[in-house]
């Protein structure tokens, strides 16, 4: 999932998940996740009050993420509100650390296996759920559900491989043969063109979320179709607010897909700089600053105070922010002189500007820690080929000289709000030390991220900054849709492959680990690690870093849930 | 006064249709914009992005699209946002616009008071130490920086002495309209009014206070002061009168433009979503229909804001006829 | 306040003929006897020879690359050698604060930008870059807005309804929406653009230059047509026109000379506007681009550190306000001196 900064100045971040799915068979891996993650949470007072319901619970966030029908919208910030308000035949546990990786099933009975050779599944949907419109569930649902995903404009690319998915458009979609929908005995068919060892994590994801059969197949704009949450939306004004009310027809099923929620309501705000958010919940005005939003230097000072104890948390993201470097243009058609950036960029440096050691881990291979098939490497630095400890510039130099490359202008592209700005600098800096030319190009941040992917852009930058964060725990969703040749798409603005790497014997073992996914797990995983190891080694990026999530909350706020694939679980929060 | 009237309304909507031309054509030759993009959701495939081209009428040529454009701004109505396809623009320009008029409407009357007495002040007390300190007062005012007087101020009424008896009715930040709370409204309001007017009255003050000084020696203020009137009439009756003429041809443009949207930067630091919040969205999120609507606005506010000054002219100093 | 007619010297008839003097060495006279518009005078070139000086107090007395990031440098402050950027203490160690001010110019002396740079050097090359944007757009705008105020106030009727009326379209122009679109387009051409003889590249400061200039030259026009409006009708423009002047003649013998003042009223005013919209233009970061500096782009970048380290903002503000305040009152004594009617007026 890609993060686009939004370039107001305070508030950097702005998550939005455009992605374009290369359609891999990769089986989530969520019990293979090595070790915990290193999140903390600064000391607090004992927390064992009783928690109770009621009350507002009022999230600030720097601007809304855009038009809010689900079948379109692909960011963290509106997805943190679905969950509580609609469900999926699937769902992640609604719990907190490595278990809520864990599929489990939500209007779906059981996780069904599949037949017909991995590309039929037959799923019972629970009884006696009604929408928050007085609907009931019932499988036809998910029909609508699905067809809206290709008669909505937006990412279409998870469920592509279903029968009929090919014929669909934003014209009409008949998901007849595809999604077959049994009113009378309560199933739910699903039938694939090929087998796709992921498709549980995708109907987790709220895209696949149920809405009532008769909801337009057009783009609902800012009206959210009604759910079968515990809560549902009143009112979306992207301007101004979001309200989320108490779902009356809402009952509890099973409390580890979609537990009961605290607070009566849910309000998310709009439109204040990030660091007036944080003075507003330091003052109890508010109850959380929207954890996408950057925390500026002045306020993350102000949060290692004593005062605060107990209402801040880091947690590491499986993410990686990196500079994309351009393999069809010179210099960095070059092998020798990509390992050479890599060896030179000092990436203390980036994790510095990115708010110290205790917001950001450097970086030098494309898996990030705490993912599946993450075995740590890093071959540019001195010494340890494990862990980054600074950077070897005799090295890098001496890669150049082998190169010819030196002298060369670069350009180097990124946003233009402060961190990617100084992001940018630094990357200047590295590059100059070993011998190139190296200029900005800082772009409105609406406007790089299509322009480094649009390959008609090419001769015009050299080095690219961007960000990637998990869609789902799959190596795939970095490894083959990051770096993989069919995810380079030449004059598009979607070619999430910006570096237009593709070596095709990395390539031919992408699809023998996508296929060995079904049968053999744990060969499919060791070869996941080597193929991550070999990307590194080929130098497509400079990753930079790993960064991890501030969640800074009011001094009222209790029951604090850090989900991996949620991040803060908010109907889970109660109010004092 | 009627042919007056006429002239400047037909005036109005040529300047209308000039500057919304100007506009189209500079939002479509910016490089890397696509608006087929912006409505698909990003990183919709290319076979999405051509049917919205053929639904939006995106392929159609430039002036076909304004036409289509102006038409969906001023006669239907439902002109719809880029970055929100559920965003109707009209309708989001009326909500916005009385936080900016509230806004703009009070640090207005609040300098114009401030600065006509501190210029008079610095004139009377020339040659007195108090006329070089209340310039430097002035001069510190309007060298600071918008957003910098913004942040500070919000430093200290929300954050360090948010507190104490000085700044606790200060309400979280945000406007409340009058219709909703008469009193939240006036107290939201309070500071974000003084640090916009904070950065004009110095450059006013100073204004008024280069223009008395020049008046003084005009021969009607020998003739006013020949024929025995006393000093303070002299200056409020006759010298003021004269003076402010750059003074009101000034307040007449920046009032023009604060409720145009030039206020942005300060709406943005008070969270104040009014026509400069929504310009500021507008030209961060690239979305050309938000930015026709307030460049609309504005220049329907300028030009009224320049006619009204124009009268003025004649007013102030009879010798000038308003043309 | 109190006017003063100088003493007129009664005529004692034997008084040698006072020898007529050439009023622009009168005006050069008046205004070298005027003290506090010398001192003036001498704070606004000390301001410039400090950002000239840049370079030599980058290189001889701090002793380093301004330019670069330092974030994992070190200096020496009181003999001990400390980190320019350090980890926040206590809590969970968020955030990174750069040094403060030390006031030792070898080592950081007004302290460290969020890059690790020092801020007392970017301060002069700063300087370079907005008392250039400051002063060239304001003497454009002034001298074009003077210019066209004279011609629609003099000829009045349409030519004044046409020319308002470019000018209010220019000053409801999306300023913000032509910056980005320069600015990006000018980014995306890695050799600049051409313009005539010259390439103009994203770096160039005049690109803030001349859109700053543009978009202000209404608010200079208006005030100055204004004057134009009412000076038009005097006297002493009907005797010059008895006399046979020229449209030209009139319009920059006659009017101009009258309105100047306000010009000269106007003009360090609009400096001290228009380095602020630059740097207003630099929050936003359609205005100077890096690898430049200006005041605009260290008070923007000293935006999140206004708590911790408030001398990062202050620097540039505190230099901005004084370079305002010199012109001022540089202008002040000019128009002083430059009035023909200066008999009447109080002396210092």
């Amino acid at each position: 999932m890609k993060l686009v900064r939004s370039a107001t100045h305070q508030a950097r971040r702005m998550r939005r998940r455009p992605l374009l799915y290369a359609g891999a068979a990769v089986t989530a891996m969520a019990m293979a996740l090595a070790g915990c993650g290193t999140s903390g949470s600064s000391p607090s007072a004992s927390n064992s009050a009783k928690p109770k319901s009621g009350g507002t619970f009022t999230i600030l966030a720097n601007s809304a993420f855009g038009v809010a029908d689900p079948a379109q919208n692909y960011t963290l910030e509106e997805w943190q509100l679905l969950i509580n308000t609609h469900d999926g035949l699937t769902q992640f546990a609604r719990v907190a650390g490595v278990p809520g990786t864990k599929i489990v099933p939500d209007l779906a009975t059981s996780i069904p296996t599949a037949t017909n050779g991995g590309k039929t599944y037959v799923f019972h949907i629970r009884r006696g759920i009604k929408f928050s419109n007085g609907q009931t569930l019932t499988p036809s649902a998910f029909v609508t559900t699905f067809e809206r995903q290709f008669t909505v404009p937006g990412p279409t690319a998870f469920y592509s491989d279903i029968v009929g998915a090919s014929a669909c458009s934003t014209k009409g979609c008949n998901l007849s043969k595809g999604v077959v929908a049994n009113d009378s005995n309560y199933t739910l068919t699903i039938n694939l063109t090929a087998p796709d060892a992921e498709l549980m994590d995708q109907l987790a994801l709220p895209f696949a979320y149920a809405v009532p059969p008769n909801t337009s197949l057009k783009l609902t704009g800012n009206n959210v179709p009604p759910g079968t949450g515990p809560y549902m939306w009143k009112s979306y004004n992207p301007n101004t607010e979001a309200v989320l009310v108490r779902n009356p027809y809402f009952h509890v099923w099973s409390a580890q897909a979609q537990p009961a929620g605290y607070p009566n309501e849910i309000i998310e705000k709009y439109g204040l700089q990030v660091s007036n958010e944080v003075t507003e919940v330091e003052n109890g005005e508010a109850n959380e600053v929207f954890d996408g939003d950057q925390i500026p230097s002045d306020q993350l000072t102000q949060l290692n105070s004593a005062k605060y104890a107990g209402q801040v948390h880091v947690n590491t993201l499986t993410a990686d922010w990196y500079m994309a470097l351009n393999t069809k243009q010179p210099p960095f058609n070059n092998l020798k002189a990509r390992q050479a950036i890599n060896y030179a960029a000092n990436r203390s440096a980036y994790v510095k500007i990115a708010g110290g050691p205790s917001l950001a881990v450097p970086a030098c291979q494309i898996l990030p820690p705490n993912f599946p098939s993450y075995k740590p490497y890093c071959p540019f630095t001195t010494g340890s080929q494990t862990v980054w400890s600074g950077p070897n510039l005799a090295k890098a130099k001496q890669l150049v000289k082998e190169s010819g490359t030196a002298g060369q202008h670069v350009i180097v592209d990124g946003t233009n709000d402060q961190v990617g700005t100084a992001l940018v600098q630094q990357m200047i800096s590295d590059l100059d030390s070993i011998g190139y030319k190296a200029s900005p190009q800082l772009l409105s941040a609406s406007i790089q991220y299509p322009y480094v992917q649009n390959s008609t852009n090419s001769t015009k930058w050299n080095v690219g900054w961007s960000a990637w964060y998990q869609d789902y725990p799959a190596p795939a969703d970095f490894l083959n849709v990051l770096l993989g040749c069919g995810s380079i798409h030449p004059n598009s603005d979607a070619s999430p492959n910006i570096a237009a790497f593709c070596d095709p014997s990395i390539q031919a073992q992408i699809t023998k680990a996508e296929s060995e996914e079904a049968t053999d797990p744990s060969a499919a995983a060791a070869l996941w690690t080597q193929i991550d190891h070999e990307d590194t080694l080929q130098a497509p990026w400079v990753d930079l870093y790993n960064p991890k999530q501030i969640d800074f909350l009011s001094k009222n706020v209790h029951g604090y849930k850090w989900n991996p694939q949620w991040y803060i679980l908010i109907d889970q929060l109660w109010l004092s | 006064m009627l042919t007056f009237i006429v002239r400047r309304v037909l005036w109005t909507v040529l300047v209308m249709f000039v500057i919304t031309v100007i506009t189209f054509i500079i939002f479509f030759k910016t490089p890397g914009v696509d608006p087929a993009r912006a409505i698909a959701g990003r990183n919709s495939n290319p076979q999405v992005l051509a049917e919205i081209r053929a639904q939006f009428g995106l392929n159609r040529p430039l002036f076909v699209q304004y036409a289509l454009m102006m038409k969906s701004l001023f006669i239907s109505r439902n002109l719809v946002s880029y970055s929100n396809q559920g965003l109707l623009v009209v309708p989001e320009i009326g909500a916005a616009a009385p936080a900016t008029l509230s806004l703009v409407f009070g640090a207005a009357v609040l300098w114009v008071i401030l600065a006509i007495a501190m210029g008079l002040a610095a004139a009377l007390l020339r040659g007195t130490v108090l006329d070089p300190l209340l310039m430097i007062i002035a001069l510190i005012g309007f060298s600071t920086p918008p957003f910098w007087a913004g942040t500070v101020a919000n430093l200290i009424s929300q954050s360090s002495l948010h507190n104490t008896f000085l700044f606790s009715w200060v309400p979280p930040l945000g406007y409340t309209s009058f219709a909703q709370s008469p009193t939240l409204w006036f107290k939201g309001l309070v500071i974000p009014w003084i640090t916009l007017s904070f950065l004009y009255i110095g450059f006013y003050a100073r204004v008024l206070r280069a223009n008395l000084l020049e008046i003084q020696n005009e021969d009607f203020v020998r003739t006013a002061r020949a024929k025995g009137l006393r000093e303070r009439r002299v200056l409020l009756r006759h010298v003021l009168r004269n003076s402010m003429i750059t003074f009101v041809s000034l307040f007449g443009l920046d009032f023009g433009a604060l409720v145009a949207g030039g206020a942005l930067l300060t709406e943005v630091v008070f969270g104040i979503h009014g026509i400069g919040f929504l310009t500021y969205q507008a030209f961060t999120n690239l979305d050309l229909p938000t930015i026709m609507a307030t460049v609309v606005f504005g220049a329907f506010f300028i030009v009224l804001a320049n006619a009204v000054v124009d009268v003025a002219y004649a007013w102030l100093d009879p010798r000038v006829r308003p043309t | 306040m109190a006017t003063l007619l100088e003493q007129v010297e009664p005529d004692a008839g034997l008084q040698p003929a006072i020898v007529g003097r050439n009023p622009w060495a009168l005006a050069g006279r008046r205004l070298r006897r005027n003290r506090i518009a010398l001192a003036a005078l001498g704070l606004f070139l000390l301001i410039v020879l400090m950002s000239v000086l840049a370079p030599v107090y980058a290189h001889q007395i701090a002793h380093e690359n301004p330019f670069a990031p330092n974030l994992n440098g070190t200096t020496i402050v009181n003999g001990k050698v400390v980190p320019v950027m350090q980890q926040g203490t206590g809590g969970l160690h968020l955030g990174e604060t750069p040094i403060g001010p030390t006031l030792d110019p070898h080592h950081y002396a007004l302290g460290a930008d969020d890059l690790g740079r020092d801020v007392a050097a970017l301060l002069l090359y700063g300087g370079r870059s907005s008392l250039q944007i400051g002063i060239a757009s304001a003497v454009i705008c002034c001298v074009v807005a003077t210019i066209v105020a004279l011609i629609a106030g003099f000829f009045g009727g349409v030519v004044d309804a046409v020319l308002s009326r470019i000018m209010d379209i220019i000053w409801a122009f999306p300023v913000y929406l032509l910056a980005i679109s320069i600015a990006t387009e000018l980014l995306t051409h890695s050799n600049g653009i051409p313009v005539g003889p010259f390439r103009v590249g994203a770096a160039s400061l005049w690109v803030p230059t001349f859109i700053i200039a543009f978009i202000y030259v209404p608010y200079v026009y208006r005030p100055i047509r204004g004057q134009v409006l009412s000076v038009v009708n005097k006297e002493f423009v009907e005797a010059a026109i008895a006399q046979g002047a020229s449209n030209l003649r009139l319009m920059f013998s006659e009017i101009l000379p009258n309105v100047v003042s306000t010009v000269i009223v106007l003009l360090p005013l609009m400096i001290a506007t228009n380095i602020l919209t630059e740097s207003a233009l630099s929050f936003l970061g359609i205005g100077v681009q890096p690898p430049n500096v200006s005041w605009g782009t260290i008070i923007s970048d000293g935006e999140d550190l206004l708590y911790t380290r408030p001398w990062v903002s202050l620097a540039p503000g505190i230099m901005i306000v004084l370079t305002v305040l010199a012109l001022n009152v540089l202008g002040d004594g000019v128009r002083d001196a430059l009035d023909p009617r200066a008999k009447l007026r109080v002396e210092g």
